[in-house]
């Protein structure tokens, strides 16, 4: 706890009913972990993204950027620690800020990105290859400014979040990682995931709090060692993936949580290791499903274009663009989006709601006493990283 | 904190928590709904709020949450008795303004614009675009697209290229009676590629690949002089790099419209196939209309272009990649080569020696 900066007439410690200064309760004994808890109403939450991805529909996918926005208002808002919820405070119209931004950064850079693959293919067939490089760091540097964004929009008792760094930094570990990576398949992989998390922790801060990781790679790796042989043979034996990665996300986030400090006061997940995989069964079920009902209609609009129009349905395609199959294609493309938007509801519901609402309630948080008077500092991030991770296809939620 | 409240003292007002938005500290307040909002705890008064500038936060269910304009941005006073909710929501005039203003109809509207806008630019834009662009692009950089193609067209086919001497020859004599009716300056023979499959193109640059498997379908030298008008009116109209001007303009705004929409790759991909075939479709029916004047202009049959894509049709079915398709035989293309069957009164434009030489010209050992 740093020193007590508010005014005297603020000074208002009764109310608390702790000292700031030795994180016990009146009677001596040390405060008990207080539960991370979630309140979020699934039906609620439901009719949210299936508006949204009506919405979407619509607007070719513009609406995008407040839907976004409200999924994490709605998270966030449910989201209580110490009985206090947290609060998202960034909006839809931040975002398309940001994302013309990037669209403005990322123009030339595809088309200086073009021009060198073209210079590096002359010099040698597909020597542009390596530029993927490139990209890869710039979407590492997205991440980093992406999550700064979400952050400093992340406020909890009044006082925001925020973090400071260099995005330009944290993509060249990122891509220096990607050696060590290369060179052992993929074992170092905890290793890689602490350092990087080492370095963007401590670059946050809660008010006056500073973060830190506190996890570390070894932990990480006798936790999930075996799940590395079992990946591998999931390539070969497909059902088993969805256990391996709810196994290795479980393992993942219960490692990455139990990690987290903010100044005095940390975090313990207790995530079981198997409490992810119904949720990635349940959204590959309804996958099938839906795809079933793609084929379904895909047949029928065959089918019926075919009778309306006389055209046999293996000449449907092979006909060229004649009026017809205009028609077929566009009621084609029609099911297609339909299918997406409600593949995108059933991996928000799942993998993005009821996974944060599993994860969340995981959570105890130690010592909270140690935040109960921190001064605001920081300032919001603007949202071009988050436009740029939308760009390139990185962004998160 | 529960514990909390064992210590606070009776209280006269309502209750609430207040967050004053510079330091974490929980405060339980009284306030007092008078002319201003007003915010006390035991020792005085914290804040007054006016009500015009209340605004709603986000909270959980069964709490209101507010903040206020003219506060610090962070300051929250959180109130859970009902009443006291009540009462707030009537006197806050603009309580839920923030919330109006953004309008999901607005969005929408917008959302609808922006949609109607990008769909004009891709259907209208692009290919204005991409005409008016490409003369602008130094033919160097054709070149070098060229080159890195043919470079990587060399790695694909394993560096078989056929030059047997007099199939060569041959082929240099074709393609200078197409160059002369085409009136294309003079410039480099294609390049024959060893491999079975049937296809030709024009690489950026003025090179044109042509695959084995074309001429061993071919029955006469008039229907590798159509492929060739083909090809030549590609390289005449710089479609190579109308292409690429429009491909990536069109994988730009794809992406850009769907951002990280999830699944999208496959909908940008989808979108961009079939806009990208219908442009192309265009740029073919251009080289057609190419072919079918120069073979005119040789007194050749311009259909013989279209039997020869009828014989890989036919032998090929569902080969995807072969000639057709990049250039999808549709009964329209067959129909304009077809119809404009005019008298062959030209000259043969190969001899039947040197048309021997030109199907020879991977080695005559060599069996497709």
């Amino acid at each position: 706890m740093t020193s007590d900066t508010a005014p005297s007439d603020l000074d208002r410690s009764q109310w608390s009913g702790h000292t700031s200064e030795t994180f016990v309760d009146p009677r001596g004994r040390p405060a008990p972990p207080e539960p991370a808890t979630f309140s979020g109403d699934r039906g609620g939450f439901f009719g949210l993204i299936s508006r949204g991805a009506a919405l979407e529909f619509v607007t070719l996918g513009f609406y995008r950027f407040w839907l976004a926005t409200d999924m994490r208002r709605h998270l966030w808002s449910h989201t209580a620690v110490g009985g206090d919820a947290a609060e998202y405070v960034g909006t839809g119209r931040e975002l398309l800020i940001g994302f013309l931004f990037a669209l403005a950064i990322l123009a030339p850079v595809y088309l200086l990105y073009f021009l060198a693959g073209i210079e590096a293919e002359r010099a040698k067939a597909f020597g542009s290859a390596p530029l993927f490089l490139f990209f890869y760091a710039f979407g590492q540097f997205a991440i980093f400014r992406a999550r700064r964004y979400r952050l400093t929009r992340t406020v909890w008792r009044g006082v925001r979040f925020w973090m400071t760094g260099s995005g330009l930094s944290y993509a060249v570990r990122a891509v220096l990682w990607g050696i060590p990576m290369a060179l052992t398949l993929g074992l170092v992989l905890p290793w890689r995931e602490a350092a990087l998390e080492r370095y963007k922790m401590r670059n946050s801060y809660y008010g006056d709090l500073q973060g830190r990781f506190e996890g570390r790679g070894w932990d990480f790796f006798r936790q999930g060692w075996w799940l590395y042989p079992l990946a591998i043979l999931s390539l070969a034996v497909v059902p088993l993936a969805p256990f391996v990665y709810g196994l290795f996300k479980a393992t993942e986030w219960r490692w990455w949580l139990s990690g987290l400090r903010f100044g005095d006061v940390r975090m313990e997940s207790a995530l079981g290791r198997g409490e992810l995989i119904s949720l990635y069964w349940k959204a590959i079920g309804w996958m099938l499903l839906l795809a079933l009902a793609l084929g379904f209609y895909l047949w029928a609009v065959a089918a019926a274009v075919s009778s309306a129009s006389g055209v046999p349905v293996n000449k449907l395609f092979a006909a060229g663009l004649s009026s017809g199959s205009m028609v077929f294609v566009a009621l084609l493309a029609a099911g297609y989006l339909v299918f997406l938007l409600a593949a995108s509801v059933v991996m928000r519901v799942y993998l993005l709601r009821d996974l944060w609402e599993r994860v969340i309630g995981s959570v105890e948080v130690h010592n909270l006493v140690a935040a109960d008077n921190v001064t605001g500092l920081g300032a919001a991030a603007s949202a071009l990283g988050e436009g740029l991770a939308d760009g390139l296809d990185v962004a998160g939620f | 904190m529960t514990d909390s409240v064992d210590h606070a003292p009776d209280r006269s007002g309502p209750h609430a928590t207040f967050f004053d938005g510079s330091s974490s500290r929980r405060r339980l307040v009284d306030i007092a709904f008078s002319d201003r909002l007003r915010i006390a705890d035991g020792d005085g008064p914290l804040a007054s709020w006016d009500y015009a500038d209340i605004r709603r936060a986000d909270a959980p269910p069964g709490v209101l949450r507010l903040r206020c304009l003219s506060a610090p941005a962070l300051a929250r006073l959180e109130i859970v008795d009902a009443a006291d909710i009540a009462r707030c929501i009537e006197l806050c005039p603009d309580l839920d303004a923030a919330e109006a203003r953004r309008g999901t109809l607005r969005v929408v509207v917008l959302g609808l614009a922006a949609s109607a806008s990008m769909l004009g630019i891709v259907l209208f834009g692009l290919p204005l675009i991409a005409d008016r662009i490409t003369p602008l692009v130094p033919q160097e950089v054709d070149r070098r697209i060229g080159d890195a193609a043919e470079r990587q067209v060399r790695t694909v086919f394993g560096d078989k290229t056929c030059n047997a001497r007099e199939g060569a020859a041959a082929l240099s004599a074709l393609v200078g009676k197409v160059r002369g009716a085409a009136d294309l300056a003079p410039g480099q023979d294609p390049i024959v590629v060893s491999s079975p499959i049937a296809n030709a193109f024009a690489l950026p640059g003025g090179k044109v690949v042509i695959v084995s498997g074309l001429i061993a379908k071919a029955e006469n030298a008039d229907e590798i002089a159509g492929v060739l008008g083909h090809e030549f009116g590609h390289l005449k109209h710089r479609d190579s790099m109308r292409n690429l001007v429009h491909a990536g303009g069109l994988s730009f705004l794809a992406g850009m419209m769907f951002g990280d929409v999830s699944g999208s790759g496959s909908l940008v991909f989808a979108s961009r196939t079939l806009i990208t075939a219908s442009y192309s479709r265009e740029v073919e029916q251009d080289a057609d209309t190419f072919a079918i004047d120069t073979m005119h202009r040789l007194g050749r049959p311009p259909q013989a272009l279209g039997n020869l894509l009828m014989r890989i049709s036919k032998s090929q079915g569902g080969d995807d990649v072969s000639w057709l398709s990049s250039h999808p035989l549709t009964q329209d293309r067959l129909e304009r080569m077809g119809s404009d069957d005019v008298a062959s009164g030209g000259p043969p434009l190969l001899s039947s020696e040197q048309w021997a030489a030109l199907k020879a010209i991977c080695g005559p050992a060599r069996k497709i």
